[in-house]
């Protein structure tokens, strides 16, 4: 853990292509570092997603897009975690549904969120299936029967 | 879950039933957990998830080619402005350019589409408060509309036309002046739908002042598109940040300022005349040339150069063996879609495999602020509410 703060004079554009600079932030830092961007005029949420690296110790790179009307510019800031991050929707409102889908889709869990709970899957789901570990037809169906079994 | 019976805390009884999944004003399947008392809504929880598909999974075990198809399924109302989406943030990744004839084509079906698109809506909008006929009207239109986009791609809701580096292919002769008629005639027909709603009194009995959305609101809980901009905010990405050359046509940004369903009604309305306008400039200034890029790492060559040139089969054989191989990155590419800025987000590691294809869907933010905007309204109201948000639980649920 740094005990680095972030100000908008280091963004960089990083591994973006698309010319949107953002910062890459200490997962510490991540509720406090969107908090300081949102002052910035970057008040507009838009989006929070995921990437999974599964051979990484820090295997889950969350990434969020705000925006600033004022500035007409976007912003994207990224943090590296284990599968556990301060959840941003003390800053942006906005944020709820989004976390729940990273949440859903990645299982990262979000310290602080209101109503962390399965979106877009049932509630029962085994896993966390967008994890690039989680193999495609893995989900059990009822009337599967295997060989072995069989 | 059965209707149960709890008690406020000031005593009053309420009641929680369920509003769906199979409803059919919930314009797909969409499930509401509501809190009533007697007809008034207390409280509101959407849950959704009920069409969950897996499309970004499928997007990663598959190539950048294939994850052109699966764009279209996502807003099925709006497969071209899907498409463009995904083609643009491929492309930021590629660093490519594209022939001007495919620029112009794309705005021209980008526009097609949002009348298509916004023509669904005043149909079943209208018919979820109980004026049925004016269904039959615009889908009367949007035949027409899915006749081009068949004529055009081959498909009439999933055409994965618009693709990363241009378009499919050009289109077939005639084309242009079809659809030049098909377009002409729409101010006419728009008007037809105003006569039968704008001062239909029952009609603005149902939407003035129902469900209110402050602009504020909108702006915190991440909404856009024609409901944010029926909350007076003129948000527009095409004039914000043009893209395929937006800021040399001439059209407005619609808005409103009441934040009620009528505001959103008159602003899709005004939006549907503004596309029509777009359409109608994109048209005229046609250029000639070809529409795809001649960027053989974007767009594989057409068939007929294989007689001449080896290179052309190399490529050919690459880009089907292979698939699309944008360098290593990231890229955030949006656009204004009939629902709100609709954005990709791609990464690349290099390889022939997208790491992440992630779709930032508008109708997943507005129905965010369902909940918001449906307490202390009634049942009723909350079928007109649902309906002026214009969810499409394609891309809600992906």
């Amino acid at each position: 853990m740094s005990d680095a703060t972030y100000s908008l004079d280091q963004l960089e554009k990083g591994i973006g292509r698309d010319g949107i600079e953002g910062l890459v932030v200490d997962a510490a830092r991540w509720r406090e570092t969107a908090a300081m961007v949102q002052r910035s005029g970057f008040v507009r949420f838009l989006d929070i997603t995921c990437v999974d690296h599964p051979n990484d110790a820090q295997r889950f790179e969350v990434v969020l897009h705000v925006y600033s009307p004022q500035g007409k510019k976007w912003l994207r800031l990224r943090t590296r975690t284990q599968g556990q991050l301060a959840s941003l929707t003390p800053v942006f409102a906005a944020a709820n549904w989004y976390e729940r889908e990273v949440f859903d889709l990645f299982g990262v869990r979000f310290d602080g969120h209101p109503d962390l709970t399965r979106i877009l899957l049932p509630d029962d789901f085994p896993s966390h299936p967008l994890r690039r570990d989680h193999p495609l037809g893995g989900e059990p169906v009822d009337f599967t029967i295997l060989r072995e079994e069989a | 879950m059965q209707g149960t019976r709890e008690r406020t805390a000031d005593g009053r009884e309420t009641m929680r039933i369920n509003m769906g999944p199979q409803h059919p004003s919930t314009h797909g399947v969409l499930r509401l957990e509501l809190e009533i008392d007697g007809e008034i809504v207390v409280s509101c929880r959407p849950i959704i998830g009920y069409l969950h598909t897996g499309i970004e999974k499928t997007m990663e075990a598959r190539n950048w080619f294939h994850a052109i198809t699966m764009t279209d399924r996502m807003d099925y109302l709006n497969p071209m402005g899907n498409n463009l989406a995904y083609a643009l943030a491929v492309e930021k990744l590629f660093d490519c350019r594209i022939p001007e004839r495919a620029v112009v084509a794309r705005v021209l079906l980008a526009e097609l589409t949002r009348i298509n698109s916004h023509l669904v809506w005043v149909g079943t909008n209208a018919m979820d408060i109980g004026a049925l006929s004016v269904f039959l009207y615009t889908f009367r239109e949007r035949e027409t509309l899915l006749d081009l986009f068949e004529e055009a791609s081959g498909a009439r809701m999933m055409t994965s036309f618009i693709r990363p580096g241009g378009l499919a292919m050009d289109f077939p002769d005639g084309w242009m002046q079809r659809c030049k008629q098909v377009v002409d005639g729409l101010p006419a027909r728009i008007d037809e739908y105003e006569g039968l709603l704008t001062h239909n009194p029952l009609f603005k009995e149902r939407m003035i002042g129902i469900g209110k959305l402050a602009a504020d609101d909108a702006m915190a809980l991440g909404v856009s598109g024609p409901l944010l901009r029926a909350s007076g905010v003129p948000q527009d990405l095409r004039k914000l940040h043009p893209y395929c050359g937006y800021e040399t046509y001439d059209f407005r940004v619609c808005t409103a300022t009441a934040g009620d369903c009528y505001a959103r009604y008159q602003v899709r309305i005004a939006e549907l005349r503004e596309s029509v306008k777009l359409c109608q400039q994109a048209l005229a200034r046609m250029p000639g040339g070809p529409v795809r890029t001649d960027d053989r790492k974007v767009m594989p060559p057409l068939r007929a150069e294989f007689q001449h040139s080896m290179e052309a089969l190399i490529h050919h054989f690459k880009h089907y063996t292979e698939g699309l191989r944008p360098p290593a990155g990231e890229a955030y590419a949006p656009v204004e879609s009939p629902r709100g800025e609709l954005g990709f987000y791609v990464r690349s590691d290099g390889t022939g495999k997208p790491v992440r294809i992630h779709s930032r869907a508008p109708s997943f933010a507005n129905l965010q602020a369902l909940p918001l905007m449906a307490k202390g309204m009634l049942i009723a109201d909350l079928v007109a509410i649902i309906s002026t948000v214009d969810p499409v639980l394609g891309e809600v649920d992906r």
